[in-house]
């Protein structure tokens, strides 16, 4: 067991490497000039180069991944071209916001996603069935964008219910920043009504960025669901008088679950990842709209910065998920 | 025994029910985000979908960073009005020597900056002398006529500069240069920073508002200084309790923001979406001719573009009428490089408007007579009204035989691309609004010192008019310096480096309470005086 597990420690390294070699080459083949655009648009050359000296433009491509990497094993990701702080410093910042979405989202995701998929499979081919069904489709098949524009329209517009974008009304003090995350923070400082204004700030980005997780946990649930009921122990069981809900919530639920909590720990590397598009429709202040803005001005130790950090978190998430299969089940670990 | 599907009735009702919980319990929201206050007062709430990641005054400017600025700074001058006047500010008056090089600003005697002290000459020096070192953001526009060794306090309230050499624009720039407080400035320096990482989002201004709040990128909010040595425009009762500035990124949301009520301003929506505003109840649209020249330029340097006569012959062949369609009718067409609003500006001659038989004239002078050849139009990615134009050259070429192939790049690409003639596109779409109503401005955007800047994609590379623009800028006399400027319209014109479009009408949208917006064209894009403004 430990052997593989350091064979799959040190793949994961392997893996972060190329990430790292590839994010910088990404950035600095574009054919675009990060000193220049942070110089301004009036800029004279020497101003450019001013800011290119500043911040090590100037230097050859492998001094600056020499530099990038050093920095890198000293856990700082350089400077920011656009606001001048350090990488690292912004990542901190705007961190927490992303993972309380990510947090909401996947929350949300186990709670709509699991009953659908029960409901789906217990009223297999059935009118709910079919409405679970499409939703699962449309979950995947609708771009994130458009479901939000759409969302908001409704949910702000229509019907007044739910603010646009932002993370909280302008005029409110948001709570002392603890663990960074506006509602927990809000909680632990006992201010409800932040807690409940922020809440409403949030479920509709996080209700659009768990779309995609909702139908894939729906699939999964669903189809596992539909193999365990059909399974002869489940059979015996009704016929030896289990009643409906024991069947399914202490047999069939209990097997089909091992699936769908793998795909929820997968989803959650693939919804940190899709949380650009998101953040940016709702204006929400976390990684995904800093690496937005920052790609936009072609400032990308940012963006780099951001894509080993979701990275990171998806290999973390992925190699949790080996190492609870391996355990769980040891046939795993010869793969 | 119960079948499956009984046992789902009974999980139908309990899971639906988990799950409007769920969704539900978001939906019972308080109404605070409906009128921002700060007691008895109004916080106005401006949005757009531009950051300000560093509002230091002598680092970086744009719209929305300027917007913050002027709210947080002062100048010796400021712009007001339309069309634009330089007013006195913190200078109450000026003189300059007969020979232009010498100027003297008398300061007023009761400014001060947010933290009590006084705004005098040695705030000035430092702060233009720091803007020059730092060689960022308002840099470019006075460095190659100042020295910092000749600006001179003289006294408190007296500041003389000396250029190095007459420049008529001088005056001009001076509004965009803001004064800080040096003893915060030093005070806080990091090392040799100047400063810098403390007014990333710190304040040391003298201006109407002072910071409360500050996330550059998503809200910025300011509250009044009560007691601001210029006083108030408006009535006391009437003074907002501050300003915020919501960066709302998309233009949907941002609409939504505003007919919620979330938001009392906008700005950076699209044509549709303002002449949708504008029928709504409760909210008003500005319209006012704006000061930005949309051009389509072309490579002069490269491709079938780098000759005269087939740039003459696109000139000729476009079809103009489709700009004002595109823009719902809020734009005026350019009758000169020169926008209507610029000191020294010239309706030219016989200016390039759809005529196909003299387009197909200049075509015939050229290598490409009959047409059959492709080039690209380049706009910036997610810009509607510039992909729309883009389609309209495409059908306008279409006469000539010339086939469009329209292509989106994001502004960063499409910046580097065109920084060289051999990787620059042949046919750009920009906007460029200059920074101020001087002439010089605009005429630089075509010497040939400016080629690769994303105003001169063009690559312009003329001689005769390179010298033409450094004559026109020392000269000191105003009328010879109006008709050296004439001339230059006149020779950018016969050089046809663009396909010269139109003047974006420029919008605000408000709710109809909010009062005192003043539309002055020289400020840039969506920036608006956030000084004046109350509801």
């Amino acid at each position: 067991m430990l052997r593989w597990v350091a064979a799959r420690l040190a793949l994961l390294g392997l893996m972060l490497g190329g990430l790292v070699v590839i994010t910088f080459v990404v950035s600095n083949i574009t054919p675009s000039d990060p000193a220049a655009l942070a110089a301004g648009p009036d800029a004279t050359r020497d101003m450019i180069e001013t800011v290119r000296r500043e911040y090590g433009l100037d230097r050859p491509l492998p001094e600056q991944f020499l530099r990038y990497v050093t920095d890198l094993a000293q856990f700082r990701m350089g400077r920011a071209v656009q606001t001048g702080n350090q990488v690292s410093d912004d990542l901190a910042r705007y961190f927490p916001a992303t993972m309380e979405l990510v947090l909401l989202a996947t929350m949300l995701s186990v709670l709509l996603g699991v009953p659908l998929g029960i409901l789906g499979a217990v009223r297999r081919n059935q009118g709910l069935d079919h409405a679970v069904r499409i939703l699962a489709v449309s979950g995947v098949a609708l771009p994130a964008f458009w479901a939000a524009l759409l969302l908001q329209l409704v949910f702000s517009v229509y019907l007044g219910w739910l603010p646009t974008s932002g993370q909280l009304s302008v005029a409110t003090a948001p709570p002392v920043p603890i663990s960074g995350m506006i509602l927990l923070d809000a909680l632990i400082a006992g201010e409800l009504g932040v807690f409940r204004e922020a809440w409403s700030y949030a479920v509709l980005p996080a209700f659009v960025l768990a779309l995609p997780s909702i139908a894939a946990i729906v699939r999964v649930c669903r189809a596992e669901m539909i193999e365990v009921l059909g399974a002869d122990h489940v059979t015996a069981a009704r016929a030896h008088g289990v009643s409906g809900g024991r069947v399914v919530f202490w047999l069939a639920l209990k097997n089909a679950m091992l699936p769908t909590l793998a795909m929820i720990g997968l989803r959650l590397g693939w919804t940190l990842g899709s949380s650009f598009l998101v953040e940016t429709v709702f204006d929400w202040p976390g990684i995904g709209l800093y690496a937005v803005s920052s790609a936009i001005a072609s400032d990308f130790k940012p963006v780099m910065g951001v894509t080993l950090c979701i990275g990171v978190t998806f290999m973390l998430s992925n190699l949790l998920i080996d190492l609870a299969y391996g355990w769980l089940d040891p046939r795993t670990r010869s793969a | 025994m119960p079948t499956s599907c009984e046992m789902g009735s009974g999980m139908k009702r309990r899971d639906i029910l988990m799950a409007a919980g769920a969704v539900g319990a978001g939906m019972v929201v308080p109404d605070a985000w409906a009128f921002e206050r700060v007691g008895d007062r109004r916080m106005l709430v401006f949005s757009g979908g531009q950051p300000v990641p560093v509002l230091d005054p002598h680092v970086r400017y744009d719209w929305s960073t300027r917007m913050m600025q002027q709210s947080v700074y002062d100048a010796l001058a400021k712009y007001v009005g339309n069309p634009a006047k330089v007013i006195p500010w913190l200078a109450e008056r000026w003189e300059t020597s007969a020979d232009g090089l010498v100027w003297t600003f008398h300061l007023v005697g009761n400014a001060k900056f947010h933290n009590g002290d006084p705004v005098d000459a040695e705030a000035v020096r430092f702060s233009y002398e720091r803007a020059i070192k730092l060689n960022k953001g308002v840099a470019w526009m006075l460095k190659a006529y100042l020295d910092p060794a000749n600006i001179v306090a003289v006294d408190a309230r007296t500041v003389r500069i000396t250029l190095s050499q007459p420049y008529g624009a001088f005056l001009s720039f001076i509004p965009l240069w803001y004064i800080v407080n040096p003893k915060q400035v030093t005070a806080n320096a990091v090392g040799d920073d100047y400063g810098q990482k403390f007014l990333t989002d710190g304040d040391a201004g003298s201006g109407p508002f002072r910071i409360k709040r500050w996330d550059g990128q998503a809200v910025m909010a300011l509250d009044a200084v009560a007691d601001y040595w210029k006083g108030w425009p408006m009535a006391d009762a009437d003074r907002p309790a501050g300003v915020i500035y919501r960066v709302v990124r998309e233009p949907a949301p941002r609409k939504a923001a505003l007919q919620r009520g979330e938001v009392d301003m906008v700005t950076e929506m699209t044509p549709d979406d303002y002449d949708q505003l504008a029928k709504m109840p409760g909210i008003v649209v500005t319209d006012d001719v704006g000061m930005t020249p949309f051009t389509i330029q072309m490579n002069t340097q490269k491709g079938p573009t780098a000759d005269l006569n087939f740039r003459k012959a696109l000139a000729y062949a476009f079809d103009y009428d489709a700009l004002i369609q595109i823009e719902n009718g809020a734009a005026v067409l350019m009758d000169s490089p020169f926008p209507n609003a610029m000191t020294g500006h010239v309706a030219i001659k016989d200016f390039p408007r759809r005529n196909l038989d003299k387009a197909r004239e200049y075509l015939a002078k050229t290598p490409y007579a009959k047409g059959g050849i492709e080039l690209d139009y380049t706009y910036v990615a997610g810009l509607e009204v510039e992909r729309r134009i883009g389609l309209a050259l495409l059908e306008s070429l279409q006469a000539l035989n010339i086939k469009i192939n329209v292509v989106a790049q994001p502004w960063p690409t499409l910046v580097g691309r065109g920084a060289k003639p051999e990787t620059a596109s042949d046919l750009v779409a920009v906007y460029v609004t200059p920074v101020s109503p001087d002439p010089d401005v605009l005429a630089a955007q075509y010497a040939s010192t400016a080629a690769g800047q994303f105003w001169a994609m063009h690559q312009l590379n003329d001689k005769q008019l390179d010298e033409m623009v450094a004559a026109a800028r020392l000269e000191n006399d105003p009328a010879k310096r109006l008709a050296a400027y004439a001339a230059i319209q006149q020779r950018i014109v016969d050089l046809q480096p663009c396909i010269f479009g139109m003047l974006e009408n420029r919008k605000w949208a408000m709710k109809s309470y909010v009062k005192g917006f003043e539309y002055c064209p020289v400020r840039l894009t969506g920036e608006a005086d956030l000084y004046a403004v109350h509801a």
